[in-house]
């Protein structure tokens, strides 16, 4: 499989193959390595490549992760990867008219609770899946009439989870 | 010595003054705001106050809050670590006039030095060498120019109130100075509510080297060696080293006494610095006194064994020192480099945030005052220093080595740290061949990008990481425990 991972703002082609349980072999700019991986805690693997240890500290997820190796830091994503909220622009005239979960999710975090107002474009929710965390936005100005679920709710697609009065004046849009 | 104590301030210099007092056996008061209820000064002091909203002008800088929570407390004598209140004479004279004791000078002091004026003019006055220049405030554009042609350009026009940076021109010719004058004066007006101003000379190559000093109420005064300062951002230290690489021991000699000379002549008691500039020459001057413990102290106290922060109760307390001038030694070399959060990419800009995992260096002489720990909020309401990494070695070359290697080991995940940065600047040549003036930053490491001299590795990581399933073996937030759906235990699977 290849990744097209991103680095500094440049995009590096990674070729993987898996060689057995915990062993890879990695091609990046034409050179070949085989790696051993193992992990060791909650952010911390440790990686033998062409037999030389490296110590890592990660944390993140596919749409980013901070790595640290040896007092540097690193930054790097996977160009790929479903829904990067750190690299996709989120177009505020193209969002939904409902506050949904696109996928099967789990509440993160509620912004906002009953009485609210809110403005076009602001952020109500965040729910987690597949551990991705996606911002559900308010698709017009509002005022919050009711909200449907709580932090550690699972939730479905098409499951409104908070109910927004539209402005009557709310500048003339119609989503 | 004092039953307890209050110490009015957070973070890490909160906890060295909280560390020093257990071991004294001094019970401790912490304060805090909204930001800091799970910060560690509050979770390891005896007891702790709320101060309320996170604001420092509600909180930390607020004098009724801890003159009240002095109060509440019954503590007997404020610590007010660097920073916030630690050189507001104000701060300093209603402690006093409440009947507790201030850890510092008496505020009369810390007035009297904190007007540059003024300490310029204590300072000549008790034979401590002074930049040439002015010893009164001069709005007079003309008698200004007169006296800048008198001491030789460039000059610097600066506030008498001034710190921070603020209120201070670099003045080239005489037909600048008009215009600088009324900038500075402004600038100085609305941050320090004073636009006194005046002019002295400026040295575009020194050194900013200052002396630890030590005065007890019985007439005793000691200092304990230097240290240098010079690698600084925004005007901020962040590299500081003792002993300094330009030092000789006559020099210190001299400047020793000078920095003592300055202690009596201002009728200093406590721990204080006596900040010199050093020129090519190898000629100081005095520039001004920090009535305060600094944010550097610890370099001091590995090289010279002398637990400061300690000293500073006893002074208070009313003991004598206990220790003279010529048992003071210095051994080895010491290097502090101060960790915010902030990115040096972005010209240092602040990047508080939550720290997702934080693993300290550790080892033979290196020594971590921090204030932090996973899952910590580094609040955006205060300087967003996250510790202080200090070593000691037996010489400079062994000393920044180990300094090195610690800054490598030192794990922050959350929040972006300089410590690439610093490794760059420890590695450097001109740092290792000892070439530190103040603009040492600008003038080696202005448009510095990291090296990423694990680029390959940080790929492979990712992918690894990914291939792993770490991410996924997160445990789920306590007591909600809950079917895994298909979505959870999927995978990754790529095609």
């Amino acid at each position: 499989m290849e990744y097209n991972l991103i680095l500094d703002g440049e995009t590096a082609p990674v070729e993987v193959e898996t060689e057995g349980e915990g062993k890879i072999s990695v091609t990046i700019d034409g050179v070949k390595s085989d790696v051993a991986y193992s992990v060791i805690g909650e952010h911390r693997i440790r990686l033998v490549i062409e037999g030389k240890a490296v110590d890592v500290f990660v944390t993140g997820d596919s749409s980013g992760k901070s790595i640290l190796i040896g007092g540097e830091s690193f930054l790097v994503a996977d160009k790929d990867a479903a829904g990067q909220p750190s690299f996709r622009k989120v177009a505020v005239g193209s969002l939904p008219d409902v506050v949904t979960a696109p996928i099967p999710s789990v509440v993160v975090s509620v912004a906002v609770s009953e009485g609210d107002r809110v403005d076009k474009g602001q952020a109500v929710m965040v729910v987690s899946a597949m551990k991705m965390e996606t911002t559900l936005r308010a698709p017009y100005s509002g005022t919050v009439i009711r909200v449907n679920a709580g932090e550690g709710d699972k939730v479905m697609p098409g499951h409104v989870l908070v109910d927004i009065e539209r402005d009557e004046d709310g500048e003339g849009e119609h989503v | 010595m004092f039953k307890k104590i209050l110490v009015a301030n957070r973070g890490e210099i909160a906890r060295r003054v909280i560390h020093a007092c257990r071991e004294m056996g001094v019970e401790t008061a912490a304060v805090y705001s909204e930001a800091d209820e799970k910060a560690l000064h509050v979770l390891e002091a005896s007891e702790a106050v709320s101060l309320g909203p996170s604001e420092p002008s509600q909180s930390y800088l607020n004098i009724d809050k801890i003159v009240e929570a002095v109060k509440k407390t019954g503590a007997e004598a404020v610590h007010p670590g660097y920073g916030f209140l630690a050189e507001n004479a104000r701060f300093a004279k209603r402690i006093e006039e409440e009947g507790v004791v201030f850890i510092g000078p008496p505020s009369a002091v810390i007035r009297d030095l904190g007007d540059k004026i003024v300490a310029r003019r204590i300072m000549k006055d008790g034979g401590v060498p002074i930049t040439p220049g002015m010893i009164e405030p001069g709005p007079d554009p003309a008698r200004v120019a007169a006296e800048a042609d008198k001491i030789g350009y460039p000059v610097l026009i600066k506030a008498a109130a001034g710190g921070g940076g603020k209120g201070i021109r670099i003045v080239n010719s005489g037909g600048e100075i008009a215009d600088a004058l009324a900038g500075a004066s402004s600038e100085a007006k609305s941050a320090f509510g004073d636009g006194s101003v005046y002019v002295e000379k400026f040295f575009p190559k020194a050194r900013h080297i200052e002396f630890q000093i030590l005065a007890d109420s019985h007439g005793n005064a000691i200092h304990l060696w230097e240290r240098e300062c010079s690698i600084q951002r925004r005007h901020q230290k962040i590299i500081e080293e003792s002993p300094a690489n330009v030092m000789t021991p006559e020099l210190r000699e001299k400047m020793g006494q000078a920095a003592v000379a300055a202690a009596r002549a201002s009728g200093y008691v406590n721990a204080g610095t006596v900040e010199f500039l050093v020129d090519e020459k190898g000629d100081f001057y005095f520039l001004e006194v920090n009535t305060r413990l600094q944010v550097e102290h610890p370099v001091t106290e590995m090289i010279t064994g002398i637990d400061i922060v300690r000293k500073q109760l006893e002074i208070a307390s009313g003991e004598k020192l206990g220790i003279r001038q010529e048992d003071v030694m210095g051994r080895g070399h010491a290097i502090e480099c101060r960790l915010y959060a902030e990115d040096p990419r972005s010209d240092f800009m602040p990047s508080p945030g939550k720290i997702k995992y934080y693993k300290e260096p550790a080892g033979p002489g290196v020594r971590v005052d921090g204030g932090v720990y996973s899952g910590f909020e580094v609040p955006v309401d205060y300087d967003p220093i996250v510790s202080k990494l200090i070593v000691h070695g037996e010489d400079r070359d062994k000393a920044i080595a180990r300094m090195i290697k610690a800054l490598g080991d030192y794990v922050v995940l959350g929040v972006t740290t300089p410590i690439p940065f610093m490794i760059d600047v420890l590695n450097s040549e001109a740092f290792r061949g000892g070439d530190i003036f103040t603009d040492f930053i600008p003038r080696h490491f202005a448009d510095w990008k990291p090296a990423n001299r694990n680029k390959r590795e940080a790929l492979i990581a990712f992918v690894a990481d990914e291939l792993s399933g770490r991410a996924s073996k997160k445990p789920i937030a306590a007591g909600k425990s809950r079917v895994p759906s298909p979505f959870d235990t999927l995978g990754n699977w790529r095609l």
